[in-house]
């Protein structure tokens, strides 16, 4: 018996980190089922479905932050341009949910192309204003364009529907979502860890270095930035579908400074570091904060003390709070150093 | 022509208020090496603060200013001393998430405060005069030479003073400046204070046409961020400048072309520029060397 | 065009930067195989002559042909930075361009980025062919670590190593691709008598092994007489001599413009 549990222990050890990625999937996927035994409140789920969904679009911001040196404040407005086209093809062309999953990511995806072709000129806080124009553009469209995106009071979208007969429920939307997410931080992994990622690596750390190795900027930056937005705009299409609402504040500077701020917290260039951050900046003011007694009870206490944890973060681990493990193997080195001198005197 | 007129003096008038934004931007930019998207919510939350002692005090609309200016300077040293000053290690664009933080913090002490109410600020003069053909209040009259009268008193100070000749050594270079005996932790922290000050001022212009709400400045924020980027970041002046073109380029377009789209239109001539011109209309370009 | 013995020859070449004349009508060629040492005083424009045959600077007049991988003859100028590696030219830098966050192996396994070829969905899925492509890239790079004795640190991040060890990661990231012609800036730049000396090893024995060219830019005398063939004479942009380690060091015009008139 324990023989095999150590091959069990093997292979998942071998397979390293998809078999963290999938047992966290599973692990995520039973949260559900402790909803409907009572467990866990209703209202958890939600928040924790939007740290998922904003993992994934900040796993596309790291890749682009992170791994090509470019910076975007435009995430938002990639991800609402992602929830409006896919209200607007499920609803009003009532079009089935996988076409509205491709043309809700490639549309916005060619927008992001075309940022990318900004990027070659601009750089920097340039760059960040720059993107923050666009995404700026996109939520006046939202605004005005009317008659797909029905103005200031937002539209509203249902579950989806699988092949066009699998209705997926509250439960069911979670999973996909987990699913997605998996899969993601699946791809992700393969791709820093391909020649096109260390490419973006290299093009980060020097571009006359990249340029003498035969790494074509032009064709990596907007790769960078394509796989950026489409992530963002995945991202928007699984909201739309889970939160079933969008409206065209929800899209502002704030939440691009958000999405940033999870991997600026996670972690830079981590994939476990961004989904850390992801929970501390979309899940401790609801998981945490408005639970606890004072803080709680007070409108915008939360608010306040998650900016100050993010702030604190910052302060302490400028690299991630990723880096925090290995503090903690210090620690424990110490402490078992402490405990040997100890047995040793005595 | 009254038209034309008409449009003219509205737009000093937004450009001003965009401009002072601006100018507290690139103050804090230049000294602290960050983009400080709090400098809206920090103008909101002394907007608000102004607006209460004007409620529980009747002192005039002026005086009430000056007071919330002050205490703006206050709210920037405090966040240079309690945040920023600690945060010199930190990467540059983990520092823009600080000021995420800052954000966070004061977008939720104001409602804590204040309630989340829209509450009404009053002009700081009341009455209305016709210049050939078109009428300006005397209200926007005040505004644009304040906004004009400050900048330029900024301006001379950065030029002559022994302040301004410290705030130039370090944004060029803080560390040299800080061995050449200057004390720039208190260069950055005069920084944040004057930076707040003049977004507050800015949020007090707007006041009586907006109201004093939580988003108040958002529209303020982006355009003086876009006029940094505008007018490039390596000049004081550059990001003033380009603040009044797009308080203009704004109300042209939007009276001329479309008052809708005109927000929409003149963002991508500005992004149109700026690929053009990638370090701003007054900056000059940066060669690096392999 | 095919039968020259040259490998790279430049013509006529000429860059200004806003109005001083860096590289003034320069005109030498290396033959196959040959150690071709540039030099000049500081500031006579060596790193320009290289940059503006990679492409990196746009000369302003003049040639630079090469004869590619395939033997043919072909202008550099006009081409794009990253078109040049693939000719079969590849350069190191004064001031090491190493990715600090990459492993030892990743950033040798960026020399041979222009070799793989596994599309983008092949990577993202991990398809055999991506990691069949990686495997045995992978596999070279190992080769190369090993032969510059690289390889017991192979997966040690670049950040942190001393500086002589990263100027060996630089050459061997060139050595990837099999390169008809390495352009080497300053290799021994900062590095002390032994690491020099063992470097010098290297680069001839480089030669022989993959029969390459090297053209590089050195300030050590010593370094430069004792390896290469033949040696440019710069000053100002402008061509002084060439010739032998031995012509190069009895020319007077070489000595006056490195020690001035009439000194010592």
């Amino acid at each position: 018996m324990e023989k095999r549990e150590n091959k069990l222990i093997q292979v998942y050890k071998s397979k390293k980190p998809y078999s963290d990625y999938i047992l966290f999937g599973i692990l995520l996927i039973i949260l559900p089922i402790l909803v409907d035994f009572g467990l866990i409140k209703y209202s958890y789920l939600t928040t924790i479905a939007s740290i998922l969904i904003f993992s994934i679009v900040a796993l596309g911001l790291n890749l682009l932050v992170g791994y090509s040196g470019l910076i975007s404040l435009g995430t938002a407005g990639f991800m609402g341009l992602g929830t409006y086209l896919a209200a607007y093809i499920t609803k009003d062309l009532n079009l089935p949910f996988e076409i509205s999953l491709l043309i809700s990511v490639l549309v916005p995806m060619v927008i992001g192309i075309l940022t990318g072709l900004v990027s070659l000129r601009i750089e920097g806080y340039y760059l960040a204003i720059a993107t923050l124009a666009i995404s700026e553009i996109l939520r006046k469209g939202f605004v005005e364009f009317e008659v797909v995106t029905n103005g200031f009071s937002g539209k509203q979208a249902s579950y989806p529907t699988l092949l066009g007969f699998l209705e997926l429920g509250r439960n069911g939307s979670f999973i996909m979502i987990v699913v997605f997410l998996i899969g993601i931080m699946i791809l992700t992994y393969n791709l820093i860890n391909s020649y096109t990622g260390r490419a973006l690596s290299t093009m980060r750390g020097s571009e006359a270095a990249a340029q003498a190795m035969g790494i074509n900027i032009f064709k990596y930056r907007l790769l960078a930035f394509a796989v950026a937005v489409a992530y963002s705009a995945l991202g928007g299409v699984l909201y739309m579908h889970f939160v079933k609402y969008t409206y065209p504040n929800a899209w502002t500077l704030t939440l691009s400074l958000n999405i940033l701020a999870v991997i600026i917290i996670g972690g830079i260039r981590s994939i476990p570091g961004t989904i850390l951050g992801a929970f501390v900046v979309f899940g401790v003011p609801d998981l945490i904060l408005k639970r606890l007694p004072i803080i709680g009870d007070i409108d915008g206490a939360a608010y306040i003390f998650n900016g100050v944890l993010i702030i604190i973060i910052i302060l302490f681990y400028p690299l991630g709070l990723i880096h925090i493990r290995n503090d903690l193997k210090k620690i424990k080195f110490k402490l078992r150093k402490r405990k040997e001198s100890y047995s040793e005197q005595s | 022509m009254s038209i034309f007129i008409q449009i003219l003096l509205n737009s000093l008038e937004t450009g001003g208020v965009y401009a002072l934004a601006a100018l507290g931007i690139i103050l804090i930019f230049r000294t602290s090496n960050t983009t400080n998207y709090a400098q809206g919510s920090i103008s909101m939350f002394n907007a608000f603060i102004a607006t209460y002692i004007l409620m529980g005090t009747g002192l005039p609309a002026f005086a009430v200013a000056i007071l919330g200016m002050l205490s703006a300077f206050l709210v920037g040293v405090l966040v240079d001393r309690i945040v920023i000053a600690r945060a010199q290690n930190v990467n540059p664009v983990a520092k823009q998430i600080i000021t995420l933080g800052l954000i966070m913090i004061f977008l939720g002490l104001a409602p804590m405060l204040f309630g989340t109410d829209p509450l009404q600020f009053p002009r700081f003069v009341y009455g209305a005069h016709t210049i050939m053909g078109a009428n300006i209040s005397y209200n926007a009259i005040l505004n644009i030479i304040i906004g004009i009268v400050i900048m330029l008193f900024l301006f001379i100070m950065l030029q002559k003073s022994k302040w301004g000749l410290a705030v130039r050594a370090t944004a060029s270079n803080d560390i040299v400046a800080r061995m050449m005996g200057i004390p720039t932790p208190l260069i950055t922290m005069g920084s944040w204070a004057i930076a707040a000050a003049l977004g507050t001022l800015a949020a007090l212009m707007i006041a009586p046409t907006s109201s004093v709400n939580l988003s108040m400045m958002d529209g303020v924020q982006i355009i003086a961020l876009l006029a940094c980027v505008l007018g490039g970041f390596q000049t004081f002046y550059g990001p003033v400048v380009a603040a009044y073109i797009i308080g203009f380029a704004s109300n042209f377009i939007s009276f001329y072309i479309s008052s809708i789209w005109s927000d929409s239109i003149l963002y991508v001539l500005i992004l149109i520029t700026i690929l053009f011109k990638p370090n701003g209309l007054f900056g000059k370009k940066i060669v690096k060397k392999v | 065009m095919n039968n020259h013995d040259f490998i790279l020859k430049i013509e006529d070449l000429s860059i200004a930067f806003g109005g001083l004349k860096a590289v003034d009508s320069l005109s030498f060629e290396i033959k196959e195989k040959e150690i071709f040492g540039l030099i000049g005083p500081n500031g006579a424009g060596k790193t320009t002559v290289f940059n503006c045959i990679t492409q990196f600077y746009k000369p302003d007049r003049g040639k630079v042909f090469f004869k590619n991988k395939d033997g043919q003859v072909e202008d550099l100028v006009g081409k794009r930075p990253h078109e040049i590696i693939s000719k079969g030219l590849v350069r190191t830098f004064q001031n090491i361009e190493l990715i600090r966050e990459l492993s030892v192996i990743d950033n040798v396994l960026v020399g041979s980025h222009i070799e793989f070829k596994a599309s983008l969905l092949s990577q993202l899925f991990r398809l055999p062919k991506a990691r069949r492509e990686e495997r045995d890239l992978r596999k070279k790079a190992e080769e190369v670590l090993k032969y510059m004795g690289l390889y017991h640190i192979k997966d040690q991040l670049v950040a942190g190593q001393p500086y002589g060890i990263l100027k060996k990661i630089e050459l061997a990231r060139t050595l990837m691709l099999n390169p008809k012609l390495i352009i080497l800036d300053e290799p021994a730049a900062g590095l002390n008598d032994t690491e020099t000396i063992e470097l010098m090893e290297i680069v001839k024995e480089i030669r022989e092994r993959l029969n390459t060219t090297i053209l590089l830019v050195e300030h050590d005398m010593k370094f430069v007489n004792n390896l290469c063939d033949r040696i440019c004479a710069i000053s100002f942009g402008k061509l002084l001599a060439i010739g032998s380690p031995e012509e190069i060091q009895a020319n007077e015009e070489v000595q006056i413009a490195y020690l001035g008139k009439g000194d010592e």
